[in-house]
């Protein structure tokens, strides 16, 4: 074999299940974003243009804007919160002579660990029940009236932040414990001799050296946040057993566009607009995954 | 000195105090769960909660084991995360093993655009991918599901195993090279020894990946007897395990410890394993 055709040829069994699984979807979507495929017109649907890409983005109602200024908002409420908290466990656990540091850890894991919609549903049915979740069965013993955690807007959206908290600090806190241990000790050391306090220390050594380190995996988290489906959905959305908050996200919003209105043109161009939102979003941040020329 | 001794006591006595209650926040969902899975009684309902249950049994376990068919389902998530989780390796490795140590036309381009495809959410494919298993006469098949699970997956693995690939230096195999050995060879004995952690990691999160998913399954698949445990437990908790939490926490611990364990056997090589490629 020429030796040209050789990284070709190893890759080529991976790309094209990419292509199958990965592209031709997208392709197909962008197809028929631009066609008036519903549950009338299931075979003899046609093409119409940006037609269904006007309707989210131009008609006020439709929910699509109110859906996007959620997400965003999800985004940015977790991310900041997330990295508020695992920053300050992560510095904690990092104490010189804290005992037990790996114990605590190991358990902190344990969220990580479980499957995510395992634990999603044992806080849907344990948690947040109205009957027999943990919480309301407190406010029962303290004789306060009983929660409806997901039924609301505000309070459904509060809930599913708490969960996805619960769910995704672990993990952060891991990224940024790694970090803190890979920054050389002898510039603290030197602060101290130079009279540096705490604070002093956290915002000229700690933070500008951490942010390089844990920049790729808090633009990872950026986007599966973004992406969150499932605790949503499982939470408020399920076909069947809707808590009647509307807290749709971009995503459910499409979602539910397509699998339970049947309206897979117009979800197809949500679809699509979502994409390329998240396309630019990976665009500016690029030059924080470059990999490293050798 | 003394006072500073002192000082030093109090400080870490209010920190282990912190430490200890948010271990219990994080766990509480957990052992509530488990607390209630192994409860003879309802007595979940009358507002009495205690970790410990007044009555041990495992009735709610052997419900869930025999009445239910949990263990084909069992056998069914095996199956699809085995030959996922194969599949994976034998797409993503050569190809990153490619993407890291050649450099050929359209490198550059097609890492990136790998990069730029992620962002589609994978969700958002599921009437298109019903198509595609349909015009391959794959619906409600296995094949059809370890194809879109890989078809999700290979992009991640890609990218994980290139990153930590580049971290191993050349130098290590050009010694090989000078003995003969082949491509083939040098990554079955060099690189794949070397990049354990990263083989590992990207193996276990496919695993997990597979293990969780569930609404292709019950999309793609028609009936419950074909059901993996995630679609199982799924269809369990909208249907007649609403009523019946005690059963539905035994399922799902029964679903998680699985993972649980794994997770814990490897964790040491989590990190490492994830963030070789990226930090630097």
């Amino acid at each position: 074999m020429k030796k040209k055709a050789i990284p070709y040829f190893y890759s080529m069994p991976a790309l094209l299940v990419i292509l199958l699984i990965v592209v031709m979807p997208i392709l197909y979507t962008l197809y028929i974003s631009m066609t008036n495929m519903n549950i009338y017109h299931w075979f003899d649907f046609e093409f119409v243009g940006l037609q269904n890409y006007g309707k989210a983005l131009f008609t006020i109602d439709s929910g699509f804007w109110i859906s996007l200024l959620r997400t965003v908002l999800w985004t940015v409420a977790n991310i900041i919160a997330q990295l508020v908290i695992a920053f300050f466990i992560a510095v904690l656990l990092n104490v010189k002579g804290l005992k037990w540091k790996g114990l605590y850890k190991t358990l902190l894991m344990f969220p990580w660990a479980m499957p995510g919609y395992v634990s999603i549903l044992v806080w849907k049915m344990g948690i947040y029940n109205t009957e027999y979740g943990l919480l309301n069965q407190w406010l029962k013993k303290m004789n306060w009236d009983t929660v409806n955690w997901l039924s609301s807007d505000l309070i459904a959206f509060c809930s599913c932040t708490i969960l996805n908290l619960w769910l995704a600090l672990p993990f952060m806190i891991m990224v940024i414990d790694g970090g803190l241990q890979s920054i050389d000790k002898s510039y603290y050391e030197s602060a101290t001799i130079e009279g540096a306090g705490f604070f002093k220390k956290l915002q000229t050594i700690t933070i500008p050296l951490l942010r390089p380190v844990i920049a790729p995996m808090v633009i990872m988290t950026v986007f599966t946040t973004f992406k969150q489906f499932d605790i949503i959905y499982l939470l408020t959305q399920q076909n069947g057993s809707k808590t009647g908050a509307d807290i749709h996200t971009i995503l459910t919003y499409a979602y539910e566009k397509a699998s339970v209105t049947n309206n897979y043109g117009y979800s197809s161009a949500v679809s699509i607009i979502i994409f390329i939102i998240l396309l630019l979003f990976s665009l500016i941040s690029i030059k924080d995954l470059k990999e490293e020329g050798r | 000195m003394r006072r500073k001794n002192y000082r030093q006591i109090v400080r870490m006595s209010i920190l282990h105090i912190f430490f200890i209650s948010i271990c219990f926040l994080a766990l509480i969902p957990i052992l509530y769960t488990f607390s209630v899975s192994i409860s003879a009684k309802n007595d979940f309902l009358n507002a009495d909660f205690t970790l410990i249950p007044s009555e041990v049994s495992l009735a709610n376990y052997k419900a869930v084991l025999f009445d239910n068919p949990f263990i084909s389902w069992l056998t069914n998530s095996l199956l699809l995360s085995v030959f996922t989780v194969l599949l994976s390796l034998v797409f993503s490795v050569p190809c990153a093993y490619a993407f890291s140590r050649y450099r050929f036309r359209g490198r550059k381009g097609i890492l990136y655009t790998l990069l730029m495809l992620n962002a589609f959410p994978a969700i958002l494919s599921m009437s298109a991918i019903y198509r595609i298993l349909r015009l391959l006469g794959l619906l409600n098949s296995f094949s059809g599901l370890v194809l879109i699970y890989t078809g999700t997956m290979v992009i991640f693995g890609i990218w994980n195993l290139k990153g930590y690939f580049d971290t191993i230096p050349l130098e290590i195999e050009e010694a090989a090279k000078i003995d003969g050995a082949s491509d083939f060879q040098l990554v079955c004995k060099v690189i794949m020894p070397l990049a354990k952690p990263s083989v590992i990691v990207t193996s276990v999160l496919v695993l997990i990946y597979v293990w969780s998913e569930y609404i292709y399954v019950v999309t793609f698949v028609n009936s419950t007897e074909k059901y993996t445990l995630a679609a199982g437990l799924y269809s369990l908790q909208a249907t007649e395990y609403t009523r019946n939490w005690p059963l539905f926490s035994s399922a799902s611990l029964l679903v998680a410890i699985p993972v649980l364990i794994i997770f814990f056997v490897i964790q040491r090589h989590m990190v490492s394993g994830l963030t070789a490629g990226s930090i630097k």
